[in-house]
């Protein structure tokens, strides 16, 4: 009888961590949400204007032109 | 003013995928996205050839052709971007892609996507240069810092070369003369046509 009362509250027991991990687990990936690629809080977005999202920036610094060289080798 | 271009020399692509696995890790891009992927055709056959492929920054980009909400935009250096606040993710551009280049997160269980995500040529997008902000939605901005797409300065064959399109393709045109054969810059006919008027 006893044994039974045991293996009820130890099924409850581990109902329970269940239930919490999930609860765990759903915040876990709330706050993975955040950080996901297309979510930014509108208070940090800070747009360029049409000028400057069109703006080249492309520059041949002395970093673009050694790529530029090391590409040239022949081996 | 410098046009920038992508160009993959098969002949020296050895599939290490070092290139997926460098602008993955740059651009922290999320699960179940690659902005860049090594196509291998007659794998294990004689013939063999690997192309790493992502979005080509197309002159006349069909991708922005038939966005519905004109989230597409071409910089002064020809790159081509796109805004993900505007962007619904209906996937007309995966279709009209000839590379296969958009890409969607899965944001649920039934198959519904989310804003679209490409290659930006490492250039960002239209959020202000290297602010957090533009690193999450579009990664990381190294134009802007004055370098290049890391994929091809990870390359160790060489073999995936980006920049400006003039010298990149000198480059590989010195490279053709001196062995003697090559099989072309894959993709360019299509990305870069230069009939095409705009």
């Amino acid at each position: 009888m006893s044994g039974r009362t045991d293996g009820t509250a130890e099924r409850r027991g581990f109902l329970r961590a269940l239930g919490l991990a999930a609860a765990g687990a759903t915040a876990a990936g709330a706050a993975a949400a955040q950080t996901r690629a297309d979510s930014v809080p509108a208070g940090q977005a800070r747009k360029e204007n049409e000028q400057q999202r069109v703006a080249a920036r492309y520059r041949e610094t002395d970093h673009v032109k050694a790529y530029y060289r090391t590409n040239r080798y022949e081996h | 003013m410098a046009r920038m271009k992508f160009l993959c020399d098969s002949d020296r692509c050895i599939e290490c995928n070092a290139c997926v696995t460098a602008c993955k890790n740059e651009h922290e891009v999320p699960w179940g996205i690659n902005r860049r992927r090594v196509v291998t055709i007659n794998d294990g056959r004689p013939g063999e050839r690997s192309i790493s492929m992502a979005c080509m920054h197309c002159t006349d980009a069909p991708c922005a052709a038939v966005c519905p909400v004109s989230c597409f935009y071409t910089t002064a250096d020809a790159i081509v971007l796109h805004d993900k606040d505007l962007c619904i993710g209906c996937g007309y551009c995966f279709y009209a892609c000839p590379f296969g280049a958009p890409q969607y997160p899965r944001v649920g269980n039934f198959g519904s996507r989310g804003k679209m995500d490409k290659c930006t040529f490492c250039a960002g997008g239209p959020q202000q240069d290297n602010t957090r902000a533009e690193y999450i939605q579009y990664g990381s901005n190294r134009i802007a810092e004055g370098k290049l797409p890391l994929c091809a300065e990870m390359c160790s064959t060489k073999a995936l070369l980006a920049g400006d399109g003039e010298i990149i393709a000198t480059i590989y045109r010195e490279r053709v003369q001196r062995r003697g054969y090559g099989s072309g810059a894959w993709g360019w006919r299509t990305a870069y046509r230069e009939t095409v008027s705009i």
